[in-house]
């Protein structure tokens, strides 16, 4: 079976960026939430809700129905609506299938929204697949990512001090995006304290609270047809969706369907690695940072901890990671997650990220795993 | 009152106790815990799985001691460790006493379940290091 590069062939792009600031959960209405994001993103391209022609939302939590009832108040104008349920990836798919929709030529403008408020619970579905464990409940996520992060250390001599330097480098990003749910530099004292599981703290662990993000995706002939601004465009050059296939015993799923996903996902967009300039990961835990970093190919395995500690991945540094402040600072609402992530890359490589700014930043990369598992891997650049 | 282990599905209350995992009998990959549904590695279906016992002895690979937990029991701290099994499957269990380190050598042991309210003795699988 054949496989065609429809992102090579039919060129797809962000054209316009919003954010509704991530925070913890509070009496604003996801509506709210989603058309703040929405109406800030139509306003940053240029463009006028009647001009977009179909709507994903990405959301985990809401329950079904969301889409309608919220972005008809931009105007009830009949386009297509569609929820994107994909766990953690949920924001990261809703791009995903907003790529799919311009590229395959049925719109040329199309809005992929990232909205969720956190009910209590994730209620998420392989608990209830009938499959028993012996864990009864005791492996949930921080615990599995601090048993990864126990592993990790072992294998090369990293200490939970050097873990912890993620966080530390995340919450100080954070501290200059006025859309993060956590905006305050952090001692590594304070990194240290509160251990949460293993060599987790609390601030090693990302605030699951509630926001939105939107992204206006565009063809060739939508930029053309409403004039948009075209240096402010950004391409996305690959968009892979793969879940987790069997590994090995022992091998971690994480970071195999990572390798797996990114590796894809460069093939698609013709680039390596050591191209990418700003990346946006999955670092709902501090550790999972430094396993991403050596699965997408920055760095051989184990050397993540010690290029953290020496600066190479903080803003101005060999490639900037993490931003935004990652899940751990600017937040995990889930549904927008993924979709902020583009959103952040988008601004970085318009040189609009302001006192986090990545200095000359042309590639970009946004990750995302998903409970299941999935994971979804964009690549976006400008010329 | 009774004795009954709390996953009987996945777990023989003998000395030592024995865990139960699947074998397919299409491919032969063996796996745990044991699956209602079909093989992961080559898709045939339930019929082919046959209940394998596993050895509840392994070596650790990760450890974890939970600081943070949402339910009573079990009361924090505890510990979890990935485990590799002697036969193979790689699975997470609690282990007792906070000395176990990456490494170590750890057996199964059979303990009360404190969650049981029902008047009957529950019992459920831990791990000790072997000593």
């Amino acid at each position: 079976m054949s496989e065609t590069n429809l992102l090579r062939d039919r060129p797809v792009y962000v054209v316009g960026i919003g954010l509704h600031q991530y925070q913890r959960r509070s009496e604003t209405t996801y509506v709210e939430l989603g058309i703040t994001a929405a109406r800030s993103a139509l306003r940053d391209a240029g463009i006028t809700w009647p001009d977009v022609q179909a709507a994903y939302t990405g959301t985990a939590l809401l329950g079904m129905g969301s889409s309608r009832i919220m972005l008809s108040r931009l105007g009830a104008t009949g386009i297509p609506m569609t929820q994107v349920e994909n766990a953690s990836a949920s924001g990261s798919s809703a791009v995903a299938q907003a790529c799919l929709e311009v590229a395959s030529g049925r719109s040329d403008v199309v809005l992929a929204l990232g909205v969720d408020k956190p009910r209590g619970g994730l209620g998420a579905a392989p608990g209830q697949a009938g499959i028993e464990n012996l864990e009864n409940g005791t492996v949930v996520p921080f615990t599995h990512f601090a048993l990864l992060a126990s592993e990790y250390m072992h294998l090369h001599g990293v200490t939970a001090e050097q873990v912890a330097k993620v966080a530390f480098k995340n919450h100080r990003n954070g501290a200059s995006n006025q859309y993060a749910q956590r905006q305050k530099v952090r001692s590594m004292e304070e990194i240290l304290a509160e251990p949460i599981s293993g060599a987790m703290t609390r601030l090693q662990c990302c605030p699951v609270g509630e926001g939105a993000a939107a992204a206006v995706i565009a063809s060739e002939e939508g930029i053309r047809h409403l004039d948009l601004d075209r240096s402010r465009a950004v391409r996305i050059n690959a968009s892979v969706t793969r879940t987790e296939a069997l590994y090995g015993a022992g091998v971690g799923i994480d970071a195999a369907l990572t390798a797996e996903t990114g590796e894809a996902a460069f093939n698609q967009a013709g680039i390596e690695p050591s191209d990418v300039d700003v990346l946006e990961v999955h670092d709902a835990f501090a550790i999972e940072e430094l396993l991403y970093a050596e699965a997408l190919g920055l760095c051989p395995p184990g050397e993540a901890a010690s290029l953290i500690e020496s600066g190479e991945f903080d803003i101005g540094g060999r490639c900037a990671l993490s931003p935004s402040g990652g899940l751990l600072a600017m937040g995990h609402p889930i549904g927008p997650t993924g979709t902020g992530q583009v959103v952040e890359v988008t601004r970085q490589l318009r040189g609009e990220a302001g006192g986090r700014q990545h200095q000359g930043a042309r590639i970009g990369l946004t990750h995302m795993v998903g409970i299941g598992a999935v994971c979804v891997v964009h690549v976006l650049s400008r010329d | 009152m009774t004795i009954q282990a709390r996953h009987p599905h996945l777990l023989r209350l003998t000395d030592p106790p024995v865990i139960l995992g699947h074998r397919c009998t299409s491919c032969s990959r063996v796996a745990f815990p044991p699956d209602p549904y079909g093989c992961e590695q080559c898709g045939s279906s339930c019929e082919d799985l046959e209940e394998l016992d596993l050895e509840a002895r392994g070596t650790v690979h990760a450890v974890a001691t939970v600081h943070r937990h949402h339910r009573p029991y079990p009361t924090t701290p505890f510990t979890v460790a990935v485990i590799e099994l002697s036969g193979g499957p790689v699975i997470k269990a609690i282990v007792a006493g906070s000395q176990v380190g990456v490494g170590a050598e750890v057996e199964g042991v059979l303990v009360q379940d404190l969650e049981d309210t029902e008047g009957n003795t529950l019992v459920d699988l831990q791990f000790q290091v072997v000593q």
